[in-house]
């Protein structure tokens, strides 16, 4: 039984089918990538699997439980963090206050301990702190933790938005193109953070991206989607010798 | 051990406690407590009539501090504040002088109240944004003050209420002077409160539905919760500021608490700048003051042009509404960031680059 587990997904909107009876498992501890053409539905479904769409039918599974009714924070709390494929950080904020909002699942801290600030709840603070920084080392961000996150360049916000992901202490952690837009030098960076954050923290990692290149070097199964269906279920090598994936991708051989 | 033949060439944190602390820096923390100072004795030398000014501002900011929560940190636009403040000023009154309850209990009672009253008024802003919440808070207006206008046996109707000055003991909070002290306390248990709760987690979460509600959904904050608590906690500050104001002008009615108050606790907090809570401590006082400013400038003026002062009589509003503008124009972020700007300019002086 796998980590997560969709089953016959179908996300409809009005009349247009953005997925149509999806149905896969990701297995614990695997670097899992989901790619297609654009609009084959892929964000719909991370959409799906961390609540902000709610599939017309169908179920998703986390750990055996079936969390497809579940809003979104409720998932968050329970080990799914997400980074945007548009970047969605808190921008008036500094790094270090972005990433402390990636802990608010994991503290406790209620209003009046926060604003009376005394023993327990500066504790809290301190301490979730000090896991903070070991994201920030991580991620290599030290000179910018207290710079605010709108005045950073393109490259460093991904790079912090994956940060906020990682600073829940995620079980999967969903990457949405964390790749695009960004040069050969910074791909090549991030591709070092992703296999570093499996291999470290045995996070399980959902990943789209559109660069074959990394995506068939970092996964461990792909799924293609195509036009809201999936095409396509497997490991890299039989991806890349799969007949219909080959087709979605460049189309017939003799439509030339 | 410090060496004492070496200069200090900065000051460096060695724990998160210092890092996180509210002034970091000893000098900073030296002017706060010497401007808290200057606070504290000032009432000793000047008239009664500035103390009675001073304490108009300090009970300004306490609401306006309330309203920045809402609207400056948590995002969600109120225009019923000024209802909201009447809420307060009337549970103080009808506890004290119905009920007969002390100020002590009545005081914090009203804030809670008030908060009830604010938290119901906030349900709807799961669903509504922007400007539809801002009509919302308008009917929150309009509700209220409709009720207090019309509930004649609890509220006294269009006439309004009576209260007394609060009692500790024997002593009566007559004087400007003790009535002033009782508002400082307020004030800097507000202040130093707010400044608290935007360092520690639920004030973060406010922060983050302002700015990027998706993303905090998907980080774990459950909207709905952290915007109604918002509207709680807001409500609460704003009740307290409505209580000490009627007990210190010792009536409430209606016409207090209309429409115009609640705009301008909204110019308060866009001049003196949204999400900052000294920022809402100089809007109170700018705001409260322009008016009197104006009008002794046109007094002054009158010896030279007697006729000034029935031409300029109606230029209050229209100095009010420019200043407005211009504050929007010029400086969105109000007041506070003024200050900063001129704070970061003589932190490199003279060597700016």
């Amino acid at each position: 039984m796998g980590i997560l587990e969709i089953k016959d997904a179908t996300l409809r909107f009005g009349g247009v089918v953005a997925l149509d009876h999806v149905s896969y498992e990701v297995q614990e501890g695997e670097i899992f990538s989901l790619i297609g053409p654009n609009g084959a539905g892929k964000t719909s479904m991370l959409n799906c699997i961390s609540g902000l769409y709610k599939p017309s039918s169908g179920s998703i599974h986390f750990k055996g439980e079936d969390i497809t009714r579940y809003k979104p924070h409720k998932r968050a709390s329970l080990g799914i963090a997400r980074a945007f494929q548009n970047i969605e950080l808190f921008p008036h904020l500094s790094v270090l206050d972005n990433l402390m909002l990636g802990r608010h699942v994991r503290m406790k801290t209620g209003l009046l301990a926060g604003g009376f600030y005394w023993g327990k709840a500066q504790r809290e603070e301190i301490e979730h702190r000090k896991k903070v920084e070991q994201v920030i080392d991580f991620l290599e961000i030290e000179d910018i933790r207290n710079t605010p996150v709108g005045t950073l360049s393109y490259g460093l916000q991904k790079r912090v938005e994956t940060g906020r992901a990682l600073a829940l202490e995620p079980e999967i952690l969903l990457l949405d193109e964390p790749m695009a837009g960004m040069n050969s030098e910074e791909k090549e960076d991030m591709a070092r953070y992703i296999i570093d954050i499996h291999e470290e923290m045995q996070t399980t990692i959902i990943l789209i991206e559109h660069d074959m290149g990394v995506v068939m070097d970092l996964s461990d199964h792909i799924a293609v989607l195509d036009f809201g269906k999936l095409i396509g279920y497997g490991t890299p090598e039989e991806i890349q010798n799969n007949p219909k994936v080959i087709e979605a991708y460049l189309g017939e051989e003799n439509a030339v | 051990m410090r060496n004492p033949f070496v200069m200090d060439c900065g000051e460096f944190h060695v724990n998160y406690k210092q890092d996180m602390a509210i002034w970091k820096i000893s000098r900073v923390r030296m002017r706060v407590f010497i401007l808290l100072a200057i606070f504290a004795v000032f009432p000793m030398f000047v008239s009664d009539y500035i103390i009675g000014l001073a304490t108009l501002c300090g009970i300004a900011a306490i609401g306006a501090i309330g309203l920045n929560i809402l609207t400056g940190f948590t995002g969600q636009i109120s225009i019923g504040v000024g209802a909201f403040l009447g809420v307060g000023g009337y549970t103080s009154a009808i506890l004290t002088a119905k009920v007969g309850l002390s100020f002590w209990i009545a005081m914090p009672t009203a804030g809670i109240v008030t908060a009830i009253v604010g938290g119901l008024f906030g349900l709807p802003s799961l669903r509504l944004k922007g400007l539809y919440l801002a009509i919302a808070t308008l009917a929150a207006q309009v509700i209220i003050l409709f009720v207090i206008s019309r509930w004649d046996a609890l509220t006294g109707g269009t006439a309004g209420m009576v209260l007394s000055r609060p009692e500790l003991g024997s002593f009566v909070f007559y004087s400007e002077r003790s009535y002033y002290y009782l508002m400082f306390v307020v004030l800097i248990i507000t202040a130093i409160f707010t400044l608290n709760l935007f360092r520690s987690r639920v004030g973060r979460a406010f922060i983050a539905v302002r700015d990027r509600d998706v993303a905090a959904e998907v980080m774990g904050i459950d909207l709905f919760k952290y915007k109604v608590l918002a509207f709680i906690v807001s409500s609460f500050f704003v009740g307290i500021a409505g209580a000490l104001l009627g007990h210190y002008t010792m009536v409430v009615s209606p016409e207090l608490y209309s429409i115009t108050v609640s705009i301008e606790y909204l110019a308060i907090i866009l001049v003196g700048g949204l999400g900052s809570v000294f920022g809402s401590i100089y809007g109170a006082v700018f705001i409260t003051l322009l008016p009197v400013v104006l009008r002794s400038g046109v007094e002054m003026l009158s010896g030279v042009f007697p006729d000034l002062s029935a031409v300029l009589i109606g230029m209050k509003e229209v100095v009010f509404g420019l200043v407005i503008i211009l504050f929007l124009i010029y400086e969105p972020q109000g007041l506070a960031k003024i200050w900063k700007n001129i704070k970061d300019y003589f932190k490199l002086w003279p060597f700016s680059y």
